[in-house]
């Protein structure tokens, strides 16, 4: 059992979040945008997010009053996207998730409602992989445990095997849902006016559809600066090439 | 004998066939059809031009050819203009023929020249100076006249029926010649025929057809434009349909139906188009005429070197030939009376909507998750204008904050007259719900000249705002960014209860990346596999040393068991031949000798067992024999 303890507090010690201290720079663009100085927090917020803590991680809570200082600004595009990060970083944040419906009605843009966002809501994603996983070693030390025993008894094995494939059931669950997963992959149009998505990675391009500012895209392909993107889902999915410059990463913070 | 398709294939068979005759016959033959070419080079060195007119009397406007042969040579040297006071002459091109009566063979060469009169009157075309395998030819004058009236009939003319598209013939072909062409030979060739005269008004024509002529500003009305034309001639039509004038909104006119209508014993192919037209201002509208430009193919004369028999019947009776004609079709005016909408009895809630409508609705997600906007559908159906239609109006929006609806129109009909458009309302609960708003939508009827109003119950639902409950923001105010700390404690989920607009003061770090992508968890999940592994292993171990070891370990003390009982010699002679036994068959290898062991300590025991001497100590010669059985003898026991 002593090996067990040992690994549960390895495990402990990585589910853990780092929490860093909040800069006295982070105060003062607070203070700004709460009376109504966005322009002056939102540079704050920009040259915050420079520093090195913030290369490998994120913060929701910095992306989230950035996208609030943007919409202040009146730059509803930049604000969709700051609060797309916040909800890649922290899923379950419902001010994020109000904000970004409102900033996207806002563009005349569909509010996403699926069930990987209600589910987020429930459960952080995190939380879903990490416990899920520590649940499901747990059934399996425990299922190991009473195979081994003198007396086995079905009902406490058939019982570790349910907890395996909860634990481990949630831990995927938690995966597919998390936006981080496909992040990599997507952008959003940031350029002021539609973009038009072309049948060919040229500006000469047989047009094939137009996209409206703030439109999340999945990245298919690159071909140099130009991209092959797709948008939407369904019947009205949309594909075509769209130069890079009108659209912004979901990671290019990282 | 005419050179032509058939005769060719039939001398084909004629070749075929002598294939079978005997070697002597066909030098013969051979011999023949030498002289015979010969005699051919001889005849076709004989040349001779002359000169005729397809139609030596013609009408005002109409054109004639002029055809100069010249036979027995391939080649000819001829003007390209011909000079005539009062009429053009122009070169227009050649045919070559190549004719074989009673196995003499003539080829000639056909120039055809186009006769453009420049006024009427009787002309004489002067001769014409050939140059022909070395030699000059000149042909004789022609007598020409050009008639003024326009209904002459013309001698080598044709029945109109003979010129025209046959009934039946589908829109697009060009108008045919008849078939049954005599073909005695060119001296005998036959007339040319001339170009019809037609009526341009019944070639095509136009017809408009509005019901009402009497309507509402910004109702929609069908209308129907018809264009008809002469099936007996190709139609191509160019453009659109151009119909409308200010004041007036008209539909895009989707395809046109194609049918076929007789009309004073005229058969016409008819093009009917269907649209909506809707007036915008009040007052008296004098529509123009709907017009489509279209060209269309006229019978014309044949050119030069398309009219001989051969070509025709090749064509099968049919010229591709025809003189084009640009025609804009037009119907006739319309005149539209277009009354107002009365400003009696309007509702708040109208938003121009005209014609006869019906209301429902539905909330696409009655459990929105909190914060999450709920969606009304909001779908109004039947006919009128719904491009013009403007949104709904909710009602009972207490407690919720809703933005412009988007819309979708589902039409049931080709012209977008029938159909449901559905509004879909973005509502945000500012409060807890359990119910949407309800709507209210106004139209006016231009049947009953009154307005009319809908309204739409609130639906159930059940919604949450994503921001604070009033009392617990006013707690979250005291703690707005001036009065925090510098280091406070990250609190993402407090963050549940900020006012809206309010920023975040907390920071947490989080990765970009999903557990799964980071290598911590690759390395945890690892090393819980490698733990989970230990532990069993180590669980079987101990389960193992708990039943006395493996399979091996255990038969290897059994065997040093045997040995040492065997060796001592401390039992009674039974139980010593039993140990015998199991160690012969556990420790020997398959085989004669074996069993013949085995064979012989079984005997040996079950005498000493069943007969006597078996609890007795076993002697120690025969000990010492048996423990040499089984390879014993140097056997020591510690």
């Amino acid at each position: 059992m002593k090996y067990l303890s040992l690994l549960l507090c390895l495990l402990a010690i990585f589910v853990t979040s780092v929490r860093a201290g909040l800069p006295e720079d982070f105060a003062s663009a607070n203070g700004n945008l709460a009376s109504g100085h966005a322009d002056e927090a939102l540079s704050t917020y920009k040259t915050l997010l420079t520093y090195p803590e913030f290369k490998a991680s994120g913060s929701a809570e910095i992306w989230y009053n950035r996208g609030l200082a943007e919409m202040q600004s009146g730059d509803a595009v930049a604000a969709s996207l700051s609060f797309r990060r916040s909800l890649l970083l922290d899923p379950a944040s419902v001010p994020a998730r109000v904000q970004l419906s409102k900033t996207l009605l806002s563009l005349g843009l569909p509010v996403p409602s699926r069930w990987k966002e209600r589910t987020m809501q429930i459960l952080h994603p995190e939380t879903m992989i990490v416990g899920g996983a520590v649940i499901g070693w747990i059934g399996a030390l425990a299922l190991v445990v009473l195979l081994f025993r003198a007396s086995r008894k079905k009902g406490l094995i058939a019982l570790a095997l349910i907890v395996i494939i909860i634990g481990h059931g949630a831990s995927v669950l938690g995966t597919i849902a998390d936006p981080r997963r496909t992040a990599r992959h997507q952008a959003v149009l940031t350029a002021k006016e539609g973009v038009t998505l072309r049948a060919t990675p040229a500006d000469s391009g047989t047009e094939s559809g137009k996209l409206d500012p703030g439109t999340l895209i999945r990245i298919l392909s690159r071909n140099g600066a130009w991209w092959y993107v797709s948008a939407g889902s369904g019947s009205g999915a949309l594909q075509g090439w769209i130069h890079s410059n009108t659209a912004t990463p979901l990671l290019s913070a990282i | 004998m005419q050179w032509n398709n058939r005769s060719a294939i039939g001398n084909m068979h004629m070749i075929m066939s002598f294939s079978g005759i005997q070697r002597g016959a066909r030098i013969a033959i051979g011999a023949f059809l030498a002289i015979t070419c010969c005699v051919i080079g001889l005849h076709a060195a004989d040349v001779s031009v002359s000169a005729e007119l397809t139609r030596p009397q013609i009408s005002q406007g109409e054109m004639a050819e002029l055809q100069i042969k010249v036979s027995g040579a391939q080649q000819a040297d001829v003007p390209q203009q011909i000079q005539a006071d009062g009429l053009q002459i122009r070169l227009t091109g050649q045919s070559t023929q190549v004719q074989m009566v009673n196995f003499k063979v003539t080829s000639s060469v056909i120039y055809s020249y186009i006769v453009m009169p420049l006024r009427t009157g009787n002309f004489t075309i002067p001769g014409v100076t050939v140059t022909a395998d070395g030699r000059q030819f000149r042909t004789g004058e022609l007598a020409f006249k050009v008639d003024d009236s326009r209904s002459a009939p013309t001698p080598s003319s044709s029945s109109s029926a003979q010129m025209g598209l046959p009934p039946g013939m589908p829109q697009g072909m060009p108008p045919g010649i008849p078939g049954g062409i005599p073909m005695p030979g060119f001296q005998q060739r036959r007339p040319r025929p001339a170009p019809q005269r037609v009526d341009e008004g019944k070639l095509a024509f136009g017809e408009i057809n509005c019901p009402k002529k009497t309507l509402y500003a910004g109702e929609m009305t069908p209308v129907e434009i018809r264009y008809y034309f002469d099936a007996r001639y190709p139609v191509q039509v160019r453009g659109r349909v151009d119909f409308g004038c200010e004041g007036i909104l008209v539909e895009r006119f989707p395809d046109p139906k194609q049918t076929r209508e007789e009309r004073d014993g005229i058969t016409y192919n008819v093009l009917t188009f269907h649209s909506l037209l809707s007036a915008v201002k009040p007052g008296s509208l004098d529509v123009a005429p709907a017009k489509l430009d279209c060209e269309m193919q006229l019978p014309g004369g044949l050119p030069p070197g398309f009219d001989d028999p051969v070509f025709q019947q090749l064509m099968g009776g049919q010229s591709g030939f025809g003189q084009p004609k640009e025609l804009a079709v037009k119907t006739s005016g319309l005149h539209l009376e277009v009354l107002p909408l009365p400003k009696e009895g309007r509702p708040d809630s109208f938003a121009g909507a005209v014609g006869q409508f019906d209301i429902d609705s539905i909330v696409s997600n009655p459990h929105p998750a909190p914060g999450d906007p709920a969606n009304l559908v909001v779908k109004i159906g039947g006919r009128g204008n719904f491009k013009g239609m403007g949104a709904p109006v909710l009602t009972q929006t207490d407690g919720w904050r809703s933005y412009p609806p988007s819309d979708k129109f589902d039409s049931s009909d080709e012209l977008s007259y029938t159909g449901v458009k559905s509004f879909d309302f973005t509502l945000i609960a500012q409060q807890p719900q359990k119910e949407s708003p309800g709507c209210e939508f106004s139209y006016f009827d231009p049947t009953s000249a009154k307005y009319v109003t809908l309204t739409s119950k609130p639906l159930p639902l059940v919604a949450s705002p994503g921001g604070p409950a009033p009392a617990v923001a006013g707690a979250v105010q005291a703690s707005s960014p001036e009065a925090t700390p510098a280091r406070l404690p990250a609190a993402s989920r407090n963050s549940t209860f900020l006012k809206e607009g309010e920023p975040m003061s907390g920071i947490t770090l989080r990765s970009w990346t999903t557990p799964v992508q980071r290598n911590e968890f690759f390395i945890a999940s690892l090393a819980m596999l490698v733990a989970t592994a230990a532990l069993a292993g180590i669980l079987a171990y101990l389960k193992i040393q708990a039943q006395g070891g493996t399979a091996a370990t255990r038969r290897r003390k059994h065997l040093a068991e045997l040995r040492s009982l065997l060796v001592s010699g401390t039992t009674d002679a039974g139980s010593t031949y039993d140990a015998a036994l199991e160690y012969a068959e556990l420790v020997l290898p398959p085989s004669e000798k074996r069993d013949a062991l085995i064979s012989g300590l079984t005997e040996r025991r079950d005498l000493l067992k069943y007969g006597s001497g078996g609890s007795l100590t076993l002697p120690a010669s025969e000990h010492r024999e048996l423990l040499g059985l089984l390879d014993l003898s140097s056997t020591k026991i510690s």
